[in-house]
């Protein structure tokens, strides 16, 4: 028996890895080329928890913006969860997504947040430095990820059943 | 300095001869010998490659094909000449589409129809069942639904033979997609409900949101042959996955069910969450695809149409059993009237019917045999209740023996004088009464000759006396004036024809005054009234005084005004409905 679901959106500028970040979560693959999300694409996924019962994400995968337009915005109607994802080789895609969760805590005020800074593989070229970093993890969970090699996927999803289910 | 360079062989390639004696040529071949010998090589192997290269279009055909068969077992050839030729395809496409049309034309045009074909061996199949079940009791069932829908009956077979199942149900919350139930039909393979319910929600948003403007909502979507229903409510939606073509009653009932999960969700507290107002196990059988399928299937064979289309078929029904049973009991009225007809010149006196041609309501023509001196049964005919058919009597003459006849034959035949009355019964005829002899005497002779007489009972005897023939008069016309009867049918109605009866029982009458007069005697007339055994004492003599009276009083408007009222309380005749007359006569002295 599990808990949830739990519906989470995924939301980001382009580019910046969401599709890949779930198809890392989900199916554990990646791939190199770059294909543009359109619309949305849902996805679930168990996430198990040590001693206790799974939790099942349903995981929205929206089309990459740095704003909500209307239908993006419907799409996050009864989400418990948003995942923000910024390109840490992009100092501008964090800002985007910053402005992502302003607009989205407008239409989710109790919805958990967690912020995800991919593309952790290229850490030498990444734009975004460590005190921003550490500035931002003052008001929500920030995790940088890979969704190339995989690190800190897991870990992002699981703050987010953590804000979910304490 | 040693010459090592004296045992290499002179470059053919190089542009000049080198001379012994020529010391800058030595000294190059010291310096770049094996240079140039590299390079003289390299040349070689360009120009080698150069010509391989000019002949590789006439060789590729031939090298290609060897490179398939050599790896039959191994698509490497396949699979990198797939993504080339995808490339040179499309790029042909583009650039010279008729070219491709035109190679593609000859097999595109089998294959189009063997698609069509197979698309018609389909139809057939199912056309073949309609033709097979045309006849049967279903098929007749089906006739009957497209006559009442105003549809095709090929249409109707086909929606009935097409089969159509249902894969997949799924309830999801309205708001945000997430999947509350999902229910799936037996044998087939898992899928990721989650997403799936995600996504449908997230394309209803997209299509409500772009094109919705008014509040649509996606309503369906098909992909092939699998068809995606959605059905709306305020709390969660119902998406149905149909392969097949469904029926119209399968919307209903999606509907209907919805209507049903939403009321058992609204039992629970607002406060427990949708998923698990969902969990009840109601809820995941009103979304079990078989029991949906066997609903639809029980609604569709119920008939689906709505009842308010029933009523002008029950009110056609409804006019055609009235007129059918108009129709019957007007026919059967005319066949009692034919019987009643029947027997009535059957028992008609020197009448013998033979047959009746009859168009009912329209015409009647009567064959039989008619004494000549027989009353001819045209009264009786025309008095037929038969509407408006015409009546005609064809009739052939013959001999009657009945003694009504035989009466009126002696009558006409021997013309009896006033007082001699005659009577036939049982061919016996009988004279009685006065006449002068000579008459008597030619009535002896010629009564035994008339047709139907088989004895003569004679009491003739001869008078002188005025007195005493009026008094015979006055007996025979006692016996004729008591016979005529006037009929009724109910209280005092008379039948047709009852004035010619009450015209000659008033003629009757004065001349028995006039013979009473001669022969000195009273004359006490009364009417008496009879009625059948039906009904109470007391109505019947209600009904009796009725009629005695009513005779009394037609006599009275012919001028006969000395007709008592007899007796009511006395049945005249418990027979017949009726009234006649009586006569006293008394002597004139007392």
């Amino acid at each position: 028996m599990s808990a949830g679901p739990y519906k989470v959106c995924l939301l980001g500028d382009f580019g910046v890895g969401k599709t890949s970040l779930v198809a890392r979560f989900v199916r554990s693959t990646f791939a190199a080329k770059y294909l543009t999300t359109v619309g949305v694409k849902v996805d679930s996924k168990e996430v198990s928890r040590p001693g206790r019962d799974p939790v099942k994400l349903v995981l929205w995968d929206i089309a990459g913006s740095n704003a909500l337009d209307g239908v993006s915005a419907s799409y996050l109607r009864g989400a418990a969860a948003v995942l923000l994802v910024a390109d840490g080789t992009r100092e501008a895609t964090l800002a985007a997504a910053l402005d992502l969760l302003m607009q989205a805590r407008t239409l989710l005020p109790s919805a958990a947040a967690v912020l995800a800074v991919n593309k952790f593989d290229l850490v030498e070229r990444w734009e975004v430095g460590p005190p921003t970093l550490a500035q931002l993890r003052r008001s929500l969970p920030v995790i940088e990820t890979s969704a190339a090699t995989g690190i800190g996927v897991e870990q992002a999803f699981a703050a987010i059943v953590a804000g979910l289910v304490p | 300095m040693a010459n090592a360079g004296g045992e290499q062989a002179p470059d053919p390639t190089a542009t000049g001869t080198v001379a012994p004696g020529d010391d800058f040529e030595r000294l190059r071949e010291l310096l770049l010998g094996e240079e140039r010998r590299a390079l003289a090589a390299a040349r070689a192997r360009i120009a080698e490659l150069e010509q391989r290269q000019g002949e590789l279009p006439r060789r590729l055909p031939e090298a290609a094909l060897a490179a398939l068969r050599d790896n039959a077992d191994n698509p490497r050839i396949a699979s990198a000449l797939a993504s080339p030729v995808g490339q040179a395809l499309g790029e042909a496409v583009h650039n010279n589409r008729q070219g491709i049309i035109d190679a593609l034309f000859p097999v595109i045009g089998p294959m189009i129809r063997r698609a069509i074909a197979e698309a018609l061996r389909g139809l057939v199949d199912n056309l073949n069942g309609a033709i097979e079940s045309s006849f049967t009791l279903r098929g007749l069932k089906w006739r009957f639904e497209a006559w009442r829908g105003g549809v095709p009956y090929a249409q109707v077979v086909l929606r009935h033979r097409l089969a159509y199942g249902i894969d997949h149900v799924f309830l999801i919350e309205r708001n945000s997609g997430l999947l509350l139930r999902h229910a799936s039909a037996p044998g087939l393979a898992p899928l990721d409900a989650d997403a799936i319910a995600g996504m449908l929600t997230a394309l209803g948003d997209f299509v409500g949101d772009s094109v919705g403007r008014d509040g649509g909502v996606l309503d369906a979507a098909q992909v092939g042959e699998s068809l995606v229903w959605v059905e709306h409510g305020p709390l969660a939606n119902l998406a149905c996955f149909v392969r097949g073509v469904p029926p119209p009653r399968l919307r209903e009932l999606l509907k209907q069910r919805l209507e049903e999960i939403h009321a058992l969700m609204h039992t629970a507290a607002d406060d427990v969450p949708l998923a698990e107002r969902a969990g009840d196990a109601r809820v995941g059988e009103l979304i079990e695809p078989l029991p949906m399928l066997r609903d639809a299937h029980r609604d569709e064979a119920a008939g689906s149409t709505p009842r308010a289309s029933r009523r002008p078929l029950l009110l056609a029904l409804l006019l055609a059993l009235v007129a059918l049973g108009w129709w019957v009991s007007e026919r059967w009225r005319w066949q009692a009237q034919l019987t009643q007809l029947r027997d009535t010149l059957a028992h008609h006196p020197g009448f013998v019917l033979g047959r009746i041609e009859a168009r009912p309501w329209r015409s009647l023509v009567v064959h039989g045999l008619l004494d000549p001196d027989a009353v001819s049964p045209q009264a009786a005919l025309d008095a037929a209740d038969l509407g408006d058919a015409s009546r005609r009597l064809q009739v052939t003459g013959f001999v009657a023996t009945a003694d009504e006849v035989v009466l009126r034959r002696a009558q006409r035949l021997l013309t009896p004088p006033d007082g001699v009355r005659l009577q036939v019964a049982a061919g016996v005829l009988r004279l009685e009464g006065v006449a002068p002899p000579e008459w008597i005497a030619a009535a002896q002779l010629r009564a035994p000759l008339i047709a139907g007489v088989r004895a003569v009972d004679s009491t003739l005897h001869t008078a002188t006396d005025p007195r005493e023939i009026a008094r015979a008069v006055l007996a025979r016309l006692a016996g004729e004036i008591t016979a005529r009867t006037v009929t009724f049918t109910r209280e005092d109605e008379p039948v047709a024809g009852s004035a010619a009866v009450v015209d000659a029982l008033a003629a009757d009458l004065r001349r028995a005054q006039a013979a009473a007069a001669q022969a000195g005697v009273q004359l006490r007339v009364r009417s008496v009234g009879s009625s059948d055994e039906s009904g109470g004492e007391d109505t019947n003599v209600r009904v009796r005084s009725l009629r005695l009276r009513w005779l009394a009083l037609a006599l009275a408007a012919r001028g006969i005004d000395a007709v008592a009222e007899g007796d009511a309380s006395v049945n005249a005749d418990p027979t017949r409905r009726g009234a006649r007359v009586e006569l006293r006569i008394e002597d004139g002295a007392r």
